[in-house]
């Protein structure tokens, strides 16, 4: 899948990600820009073409860490490592994306920087998850500790996603205040907006896709330093 | 053979302690590890122990080991007795550990923070005693001791011989040319 | 089996010997109710609203620290080795050490319930289902404290990231347990409560095995 074999240079899967993602970067945004406005939100709900690739991305980088990190646990292969931990780093760069895109819309919006919705708080906690990881990665100097300290914190912080929204979502049902949902739920999607949001999805997968496989590349030749 | 390491090289930061090392371990023999301060002769004790891994290379053990580190570690707040229970008790074993406290003149009720340097290395011979490993590892087990404690030294040297192998490591060079058959010397480039 | 029993008694007997360390820890717990009663008080109404959160805040903070210490000791005296040089998996290790803290966390919750009832008006009613909370929740923090502060305790100085990675993983513990708490005192049925006790024994369930699976491969250096 991502296994980044032991290369001098980026292969060309990962060169077709990056350009082929770049390039329809502008697209995308065309493609964003030019779909209606909602009925409900207007022009604000565009924000929502950003938020939405971005918090999915995140999610997906961090799914693929906890993955790579028990395949590492498992088998000591340093490789699994590598793709954890760039999944990590674009995962994290994401998750602050759709956390400062979630913020921004809720200002308009209602009024307020932050509301302890559900989706964006479990958001929020997995970000704190993975500063952790970095840091623990940064405070442990045997290389062979580290890594395997980062991947039991990828472990035991992804498997924390589920029974923390669910915690936070029975915590905010308790108050009678508007259900404030940031994704498309509450906007009706009209046909365009629906593929100008799929399409900016694709544009984003191909960057993730694309910059943990030089993330890992780089990682890889990191590696080949230090052995020297 | 109740031990060996292969190729074995371990690195702290960027500093190459030890290098492609291999060595074995056979029942019944005393190897003596020479070096001077810094030559990684702790650090090689830790590894056959299994409390390292080593960087590169391999280490393979038959049995268990035990570490006789330079001080001993103990919990200073129990007694002599206390604590062998509980070490007893952790490895799933049993012994006479008050034969063992009266044989190495040691007080079974005493707290261990009153205890000397050299009470300290008895105690920790004698636990090494209860506990038999197969693979024994002693960083330079002769400090503190007077000479009714070395000759205790060289008495659970003799059983060690009989029940398995010692690697021994020390600057004492009389000493390891009394009781090793051979001698590994790390520091050398 | 008997290791962990005699693992957590041999601490707790450490811990007794060497009174400076349980003392300072339940001085700081005692000040640190009062110091929020003061601040949250003095009338009952916002006090008896406050409880629940202070009560479960207080704990937080001392199974923080006790977990620390649980494996502090073991660090100061280089005894860390011994422990790792036992036969057999290592996850006996862990469950020692999380049954000491569990065995000095529960009375300690006792006395922070009633505490809270003192100084923060907390009604004591449903007594049962009240400890029963506490168990759940108590267990949840300190399965996850114990496995980050054995992975910390090498570390020399690092015990500051403790904190930062504790709090994002227990999240679910403190608002569930908050909210059984609250829910209790303010006389709901324990139907309703049951939901955060449930969430609860999924959080201990998943924890513990993990952070038991996980902690022997932490401690390898």
């Amino acid at each position: 899948m991502l296994k980044a074999a032991n290369p001098d240079r980026p292969d060309l899967l990962t060169w077709a990600f990056l350009v082929l993602g770049l390039a329809l970067l502008p697209v995308g945004l065309y493609v964003a820009l030019s779909a209606p406005p909602d009925v409900n939100q207007g022009y604000l709900a565009r924000i929502m073409y950003l938020h939405v690739p971005t918090a999915w991305l995140g999610y997906l980088a961090f799914f693929v860490t906890f993955l790579y990190s028990l395949l590492y646990l498992f088998r000591q292969d340093p490789r699994y490592d590598r793709v954890a931990r760039a999944s990590a780093e674009i995962g994290l760069v994401f998750m602050g994306l759709a956390l400062v895109t979630g913020m921004l819309w809720a200002r308009p919006t209602w009024g307020v920087y932050w509301t302890w919705e559900p989706r964006l708080t479990t958001t929020a906690i997995l970000f704190a998850v993975y500063v952790g990881y970095f840091l623990l990665r940064g405070a442990i100097e045997d290389l062979e500790l580290g890594r395997k300290a980062a991947a039991a914190v990828g472990v035991l912080g992804f498997i924390n996603v589920p029974i923390s929204y669910m915690s936070v979502k029975w915590w905010r049902s308790l108050h009678q205040t508007q259900s404030i949902d940031l994704t498309t739920g509450k906007i009706q999607m009209a046909p365009e907006m629906l593929q100008a949001l799929l399409f900016n999805l694709l544009v984003f997968t191909l960057l993730y896709l694309g910059f943990v496989r030089f993330r890992g590349f780089l990682a890889a030749l990191e590696a080949r330093r230090e052995e020297a | 053979m109740l031990l060996r390491l292969l190729g074995v090289s371990k690195r702290f930061g960027r500093d190459w302690v030890l290098k492609d090392l291999d060595f074995s371990l056979q029942r019944g023999e005393v190897v003596a590890l020479l070096g001077p301060n810094g030559s990684g002769k702790t650090t090689l004790l830790r590894l056959m122990a299994g409390l390292l891994k080593p960087t590169r290379g391999r280490v393979e053990r038959l049995g268990r080991a035990l570490l006789l580190s330079n001080p001993p570690a103990f919990h200073h707040h129990l007694t002599a007795r206390e604590h062998l229970l509980y070490d007893l008790a952790f490895h799933g074993r049993e012994g006479d550990f008050a034969g063992a406290l009266r044989r190495f003149g040691l007080p079974e009720g005493l707290p261990l923070q009153a205890f000397s340097s050299g009470m300290k290395k008895r105690l920790a011979l004698a636990r090494l005693l209860l506990l038999s490993p197969e693979v024994w590892l002693l960083d330079e087990p002769e400090t503190a001791l007077d000479a009714e404690g070395r000759g205790l030294l060289l008495e659970v040297l003799k059983e060690a011989r009989g029940r398995g192998g010692v690697v021994l490591a020390t600057h004492d060079r009389a000493l390891a040319e009394r009781v090793a058959d051979r001698a590994l010397t790390l520091g050398e480039a | 089996m008997r290791r962990v029993l005699l693992l957590a008694l041999r601490d707790l007997r450490l811990e007794v010997r060497d009174r400076s360390g349980l003392l300072s820890l339940l001085a700081f717990f005692a000040v640190m109710l009062f110091i929020m009663a003061l601040a949250l008080g003095p009338e009952e109404a916002p006090l008896r609203r406050a409880a629940p959160g202070v009560l479960w805040v207080a704990l937080a903070f001392m199974s923080t620290l006790l977990s620390s210490r649980a494996f502090a000791l073991e660090v100061e005296e280089g005894t860390l080795d011994d422990l790792l040089l036992t036969p057999g998996g290592k996850e006996w290790i862990y469950f020692g050490k999380l049954l000491f803290q569990l065995l000095l966390l529960f009375p300690l919750s006792l006395l922070a319930l009633l505490m809270a009832a003192g100084l923060f008006y907390l009604p004591l009613e449903r007594g049962l289902p009240l400890l029963f909370t506490l168990f759940l929740g108590v267990l949840g923090y300190a399965s996850v404290a114990t496995f980050y502060a054995g992975l910390l305790a090498r570390l020399r100085g690092r015990e500051a990231l403790l904190p930062l990675l504790l709090f994002s993983l227990v999240v679910p513990v403190v608002l569930a347990s908050v909210r059984a708490t609250a829910g209790l005192v303010e006389g709901l049925p324990v139907a309703e409560v049951a939901d955060w006790w449930r969430l609860l024994l999924v959080f201990d369930v998943v924890y513990v095995t993990a952070s038991a699976l996980l902690f022997p491969v932490v401690l390898e250096g």
